[in-house]
Formats: structure tokens, sequence, C-alpha cells
């Protein structure tokens, strides 16, 4: 039996109607047509799908929908847009911190939530951060000083 | 890039798709492309106005998807009212960039700005065949082909703009996609105002297929002296939007009335599916149906989450606890060598010889030599190992069928899935969409190949996407080679003989699992091959291959297949050489080699690292807990050679490796994009470094059993090195532009064996150099 589940995305409401223990991956990606979590492993074993639970950054693809309710959840659509990207976006850009482009969600949204709670990360900390983090491409270079980049500007990510 | 949403959009009159899609995109400008004068987010917006209508059933009439022409200039090239340009091209972006690049050669050679031109990729009815995307072959063949359509379009918009102005060509002059006439301040012209929002129906002429293609062999190609975007590091147009979630990966697609699919595999890899309880599903809220064909299983759902619910309990999960584990029935087989017995399959399977390079008399030198050494080096299989599983989109009707996939190879797909389907090749549409990263022949063609059979089954579109162990535990695998090496020294230090035998198993296994599944194969088994650089000029040498079929799983190449194996058993051999005869391993290499540009890139790598001379471990065992150490090798591949040069630490106690500093010369002729090119290099160097470090496909007698990235670890970030520094070497306009997208994954399994070595006095012949096997090899040492 679906039930209604009462979720703030983005800064928005929205009432789902799902399948209880549907992973909230699911509900972002199929039934709200957010695009920035991606399935990876369904294990929580490599961060692609990684959302924002009130700033903290966990794993969507393990998480039942239901555990959502009262958390403000932010995706990377909730970050800033091609037209208006957030520094930590823009960094990537200019830094061409990008290859295929898939793990990517889980770099930016994990660094956010990082820089959020510490503006300066020294290298070892961010890499230390992203450790739980896998990219097939070899990017890891790249994205270590995009997000290098924002901890030296000293400006909100 | 076109794989945004434009790639859902289907015209609803279906019968001359191709024509159609053109038409739109000649009216509509740049608006469908995402990136247009407007902004993407108004571009966005304008395209979720269009009409969505991908059913089949809609189609009218019996028509069949035209392919393209290649001898008409529309077949690559539009100009659009408002002055912005699309490419089309066959080749397709897999993370790499290289059709980045092909815009880079298009928008130079037609004098057109790179910021308004867009690319269209892949797509059967849009696209040429320019042949399938791998081998690092993007730019080096299909960019001569797109440079020479893009000159011939200059030359037809100047001749337009003649016309235009009632003045000789040699007037006129055209830049950032206007013309002007020469002395008259003022008068001009812009490219899509003279286009005027028709086709370029020109015919430039082509002849041959694929990679030998040849377009508009009269077109006269630009002064590379006057090159404006070639040689640019211009930003990428698909990092944007992969920033953002705006960015529309295969994985995104969404098409109306499609039902979620995942399969359900065998238990073992030759299993035969012996039965299906269905009545346990029926109350997954969602469930639908399965589709059995023979040995093929699927379930279907109105949900994601009901298709994964109803797939596990028929035994789709990550440990399946045997044949009978779940509600579909396997027999048990035990055919598969397990890990361990991987090596003994690869040496006894069947197979045919090739012989690399034989020169002099290598017996006889071996029996005359002062020493000689002999060594053999194992490398397993290995995993493409996607971050995105495998994800397709099949919508069969009785006689039309549309795909949605992101194969490295869509032309290819196109015939193959007729071929499956019992289809007419022009029954069948490939809509191609970009997915994650790849690096060979992944899944990809396989999931298509998942969602056509269930869609025919179900008569709804149906998009699939495998499970993390689907993936791991089916997608073709890099084999596993055997190599054996032997070599002799004089009195004095000199090579005398060189042989290097390998056994490789087949690369290039394009059978459809699950066409092999329902009993109607799809796809060649063919045979390995030797794929190694072999330059060296030792009098006497025997470079040979075993050639085998497919052994145990289904194989397919894998970035730089067989290459960054065989280069890892020349280059850590000739390093034992270097050390048994007390010299330096550069020294050493350069005494054996003779080709110019081999020599240049070590030279290269040697003076940006600041190589001093000296015998590896000359020093003997380190005193302190962590050893240092440096390595070198080289490869040529496909004419772009490739030197490395790293320094490891190796922890003493628990034989952990670090790869601290890399250094790279490499030398692929002209780079179109240098900042593209290094970060090919830096991902090649991270991704060989964890093939080296870490990664091997696991066995037991049933299946592959590291089916998870805890199975099959890759390198993560506290693992990666300091530095990646790099020389590119010969890059200017008179080395034609060879590949960038694998060479430099060659080198580095034998610099890291090598530095190891120097480190610590260890050589490590077999893969992947885990802290314990290296701790063990210390150990024994």
């Amino acid at each position: 039996m679906s039930k209604t589940v009462h979720l703030k995305v983005n800064g928005r409401s929205h009432d789902v109607s799902v399948e209880p223990g549907t992973r909230l991956l699911y509900v972002l990606r199929d039934n709200l047509g957010l695009h920035g979590p991606k399935f990876g492993c369904g294990l929580s074993q490599c961060g692609s799908c990684t959302v924002h639970l009130d700033g903290e950054a966990v794993r969507s693809c393990i998480l039942p929908v239901e555990a959502a309710e009262g958390h403000a959840v932010t995706t990377l659509e909730g970050l800033g847009t091609v037209d208006r990207p957030s520094p930590l976006q823009q960094a990537f850009i200019d830094e061409q911190a990008v290859q295929c482009g898939y793990c990517i969600n889980g770099m930016i949204m994990t660094a956010d939530a990082l820089l959020k709670k510490n503006p300066h990360p020294t290298r070892d900390e961010i890499k230390q951060a992203l450790d739980g983090n896998l990219c097939r491409c070899g990017t890891h270079m790249r994205i270590v000083r995009a997000i290098e980049r924002v901890a030296k500007a000293g400006v909100p990510a | 890039m076109n794989t945004r949403r434009r790639d859902i959009i289907v015209p609803s009159e279906l019968s001359d798709l191709g024509a159609s899609r053109r038409a739109f995109l000649k009216t509509s400008g740049g608006l469908v492309l995402g990136f247009s004068l407007l902004g993407p987010a108004a571009a966005m917006a304008a395209m979720r106005e269009l009409p969505l209508d991908t059913s089949v059933a809609a189609m009218k009439g019996n028509g069949a998807f035209a392919a393209v022409d290649p001898a008409k200039l529309n077949a690559w090239i539009a100009i659009h009212p408002d002055n912005t340009a699309t490419l089309f091209t066959g080749k397709v972006e897999q993370g790499n960039g290289a059709p980045n690049a092909l815009l880079q050669i298009a928008a130079d050679e037609l004098d057109f700005p790179y910021e308004h031109f867009y690319l269209v990729m892949g797509s059967t009815t849009e696209t040429v065949d320019q042949g399938p995307s791998y081998g690092s072959m993007a730019v080096r063949y299909a960019g001569p082909q797109i440079q020479h359509a893009a000159a011939a379009g200059r030359q037809v918009l100047l001749d337009m703009a003649s016309k235009h102005f009632g003045l000789p060509v040699d007037k006129l002059t055209a830049d950032a996609g206007v013309i002007t006439v020469a002395g008259a301040s003022g008068k001009s012209i812009t490219y899509g105002e003279l286009v005027g929002g028709k086709r370029l129906d020109v015919t430039i002429g082509a002849s041959g297929e694929t990679f030998g293609m040849k377009v508009a062999p009269n077109a006269k190609l630009k002064d590379p002296s006057k090159y404006t975007v070639i040689g640019k590091s211009v930003l990428r147009k698909d990092i944007p939007g992969k920033t953002t979630g705006e960015f529309t990966f295969m994985q995104d697609v969404k098409v109306p009335g499609m039902l979620h699919g995942r399969v359900v595999r065998p238990y073992g890899v030759e299993s035969q599916l012996l039965s299906v309880d269905e009545t346990g599903l029926k109350d997954i809220p969602g469930f639908v149906r399965i589709v059995r064909e023979k040995n093929f299983l699927g379930v279907l759902a109105e949900t994601e989450w009901g298709a994964i619910q109803a797939a596990q309990r028929l035994g789709s999960k990550l440990n399946r606890k045997g044949p009978d584990d779940g509600l579909a029935k396997w027999s048990d087989w035990h055919g598969l060598a397990a890990t361990d017995e991987v090596w003994d399959a690869v040496r006894k399977a069947p197979g045919k010889p090739e012989s690399v390079a034989k020169h002099g008399d290598v017996d006889t030198a071996l029996k005359s030599a002062t020493r000689t050494l002999k060594a053999t080096y194992l490398t397993p299989f290995e995993t493409h190992g996607s971050i995105g599983p495998e994800c397709a989109i099949a919508d069969v009707s009785k006689d039309k069928a549309i795909v949605w996939g992101g194969t490295q190879m869509p032309h290819q797909a196109q015939r193959d899935l007729a071929e499956l389907l019992g289809f007419p090749v022009d029954k069948v549409e490939v809509r191609w969409v970009e997915a994650a990263g790849q690096y060979g022949r992944n899944g990809l063609e396989h999931v298509m190949a998942d969602a056509a059979i269930m869609s025919r089954a179900a008569g709804r579109p149906v998009r699939v996407q495998w499970m993390r162990w689907d993936s791991h535990g089916w997608d073709p695998k890099e084999p596993a080679i055997v190599q054996e090496l032997e070599g002799a020294l004089d009195a004095q230090g000199n090579v005398t003989a060189w042989r290097h035998h390998m056994w490789v198993p087949t690369m290039s296994d394009t059978r459809l699992l699950p066409s092999e599944l329902i009993g109607k194969p799809v796809g060649k088994v063919n045979l390995g091959s030797a794929a190694i650089g072999y330059e060296y000029t030792f009098d006497n040498a025997d470079v040979s291959s075993h050639n085998e079929s497919r052994v145990g799983v289904i194989t397919a190449w894998m970035r730089a297949p067989g290459q960054y194996e065989t280069t890892f058993a020349m280059e850590a051999f000739i390093d034992e050489m270097a050390a048994a005869a007390k010299q330096d391993p550069l020294e050493f290499r350069l005494k054996y080699l003779k080709q110019p540009r081999t020599i240049g890139v070590l030279k290269a790598a040697a003076k940006l690292y600041g190589w001093q001379p000296r015998v590896a471990f000359s020093a003997g065992k380190q005193a302190t807990r962590k050893a240092k150490g440096r390595g070198i090798a080289w490869v040529n591949r496909d004419d772009s050679l490739v030197a490395t040069i790293a320094d490891v630490e190796v922890d003493q106690q628990t034989g952990e490796i670090r790869v601290v500093r890399v250094v790279v010369a490499h030398d692929n002729g002209l780079v179109i994009s240098p900042d593209g090119m290094r970060n090919q290099i830096e991902g090649n160097i991270i991704q060989s470094m964890s093939r080296t470090l870490h990664e091997e496909v696991t066995f037991d007698h049933a299946h592959v059993t590291s089916r998870d990235w805890a199975g099959y670890p890759i390198l993560r970030f506290h693992e990666i090195p300091d530095s990646i520094e790099m020389v590119l070497v010969n890059n200017s306009p008179e080395f034609m532009s060879t590949g960038g997208g694998e060479p430099s994954t060659c080198p580095t399994a034998g610099v890291i064996s090598n530095a190891v070595y120097d480190a610590v006095g260890v050589r490590l012949r077999q893969k992947p150099f885990r802290a314990e096997r290296v701790k063990a090899a210390m150990a024994a040492a």
C-alpha cells in the first residue's frame, strides 16, 4: 500500500505517494525528477547518490524515504544552476574537474558539506572527507584542486 | 550538448525521423542544444514544451529510419538562423572529451566561433557511422573527416556569399561566422543570414567506410599557422551541466509509458534456468510481469523500487547463497576456473600462434650467455567498473524498434539489435545518450539487448538499469594474461637474447550476453592478440603470442586492452635485466632503442623528473620504515609515445605502496586541447594506478565473486600522488595527432613494479600489488 510522504527538498515542499521503504534516491529521481543524485551501487559504497539531510552528506540509495521526513533535503540542483553556479560548482568548472561526470554529484555534495563545517580544510582533510567517494575516471587531482580553490578563497561554498 | 533533454524528444512524424529532426534543428537554431544564446536555462525551459511522443505504435506508415549520407555537407554541419551551428558526428563522448576536440577542429576549419557551435553525437538517424569510439582513435581518424567537411563547408559559404554580394570569392574573408567584403567597411553577412534556415544540401563527396572514410577530398584545408581554436585549452561544453545536475545522462532519460526492468542473471555462468515461481511476486506493489526466454530472466514493474524488489526475490542480490536461493531455480554449474586456477586455464586454452618479432637465434644465445634471467608475469581479469551501472531504454513494436543507449558504438549496436530482433537494420534506431564513463566495451551494448528483449515481450517501452552486482558480475572483462620472459646477458652486461611469450584470451568477444541467454547468439567471439609495441633492437629476439578464444567469461577491450599488461611485463623485465647488468635503467633502455620519438619521450621525462643515473636498489635495504624508490617505463601505443617516471614509498611493515610523484612525457603529435589532454593523462595515470595496486576480478567455480566495490576495490583519495607533472612532446602541426585516450595507461604497472624494486629490492610480477602481496614478497626475499 502506498502512503503519502511529506518531503522538503531544495526548499520546496512535496507530498509524494510511494511504497513504504522506498529508498529516497528513487523518490528524488523518479517522483521529483531530480537528476543530481545518481544510482551508483545501491550499497552505500560509492557516494554517487549523496544528498544533504539538514546539511549532512548522506547516501540516498539506502535511506528509506520516511527517514527524510521532517528534515531539509538538499540535492545538487539546490546548490546552483548552470546560469548561477555555486562557488564550488564554479570551481569544478574552472578546474575542468570532470571527466564523465557521473560521480561529480557525490564529490560536490560531500565537499560542500565539508566546507560548510570547515571552510578552510587542508589537502589532507579534503582527501579524508572524500575517501568514501569513488571516481572511476581518475579525476581525483582536479577534484581536490577545485575544492582547494574554494577553501583558499575563503568564500562560502 | 546533445545529451540533454533533446534526446528524448521525438517529432510526431516518425517515418522520416532523421530528416524531420534535422529540419527541426535547422529552424530552432541552437535552442534545442542546450547552450544557446538564450542561455541554458531558457533553452531547457523551451525544450520541455516540445511534444513528447515516443511510442512506436504512433508511427505513421512503414517508413524506415533513414541513414545519413556522408557525401552531403548537411550530414556534418547545420548552420542555424541565429548564427549558431551544429556539428554531427558518429563519435561519442565517454567522459574523455574527444568529441569536444572534434568540435574544436570543425570550428577552426569552418571559421566559426566555438562558443556557438554545438555537438550532436552518435544517434543512427542523425550521424554518419565513423566507426566505434574506441582505441584512442577519435581525433586521429574522425578528425580529418570532420576537418575536411568543415573546410568544404567554409568554401560553400564563401561561394554563397560571392553570389550574394556579386563579388569574387577572393574579395571576401570568412572569420568567426561572418563573411566580410574586403575593403568595403560595414559590408558583411553572417553565416546564419546567408544560409537562411536552409539545409546545406550540397554534395562534398565521400568514399570508404568508418575509420577509413575520406570526406570532401577536394576541400582545401587551412594553413596550420592560422589555427585559432586547435591547440587551445577551451572549456568543455558538457562540464557546467554535469556540476549542477542539469546534464542528462542515459540513466536520467525517461520515456512516457515506460516500465522499469531489472535482470536476474544465472547463478552460474552457464547455469540453466529450471523454474520460476512468479506467484511469489504478485504482492509487490507495481509488479507487472516477469520476462523469461530460455535462460534470460527479467522483471518489469511500474516503479523502479518494485522492479528491484521483484528481482531480489527471484535471486538478484549481492550475495546469492546458491542456485536455489530465490524464486528462480538454476542448475548447479561448476565449470569456471576459480581465482587461483585462472592462470592454468589461460595456459591450457587452445589458441593460434602469432609472431611479433623474430631476430637471430635466441636459443643459441641463451646457451652461450654469461647470465640468464627468466620470469613469469601474471595479470588478472579486470572489470570496467563504470560508476554508473549500465542502463538503456527500448521501445520495440512488432516491426520497429527505438533503443536509447550510451554505447561507444551506436551504429554497430543498431546492426546487432536488428539481428537480435530479426528486423532489417533500417527498422532499428539507436538514440545515443551519454552514460557514465565506460573505458572500453563494458555492458552498455548488452543492456540495450536486455531492454529490447523485455520491451518486445511487454509491448511497452522498458528501461533497464543493472544493479551493481550485475555490472561487476557480468560486464565483459579484460582477460587474464600470462607472460613468460627470458633474457641473456654477456660478460659486459649487454643483452644477447630476449624472449617474450604471452598467452592472451580474446579481448574481442562481442557476443551479446542476453542473446546467449535467449539461445540466439549475436556477435562474434574473436581471438586474442599480442598487443605490444616492441621496439628494442636486441640481436636475438623472439616475441610471440598464443591467441585464444573465450576463457571462462565474456571478455572485451578495456582501456589499452592487452597492451597495459604486455607493457608491464616488457618494461619490468628489461628493468630486471638492467639491474642484473648493474646499469642505470634509463641508460640501459636507451642502448637498445633507435626510434627518435621513443628516445625523445624517455629523455623528456628524465629531464622533467631530474633523473640522475644510478643502478636500481644499489644502496640496498633502507633503514627507514618507508623505503623510497623510483621507476621508469615507456610505451608506443599506436604511434603515441609515453614515458612515465614515478617515485614511490613502500611501507616495509605493511607492504603498502604509495605513489608520491608521477612525471609523464607524452608525444601524440598535435594536441587539439592541451588541458583536455592533461585531464586524460591524469585520468589514465590514476586509473592505471588503481588497476596496478588494487584490481582483480575473483571467481569461484560458478561465477564472479567480486561483485561490488568491497570485493573489487579501486583507488581512493588518500592514495593519490602529490603531483602528476607532464610535458607534451612534439605538440605541433607537423606531427599528426594520434591518440591520447589510452597510451599513458600502459607504462604504469611497470613503473610501479620497478620503483618498488628500487625501494625494497623485491620484484612484483603479479598484479595487483596489494599490501599483503607486497608484504609476503618482502618476507620471502
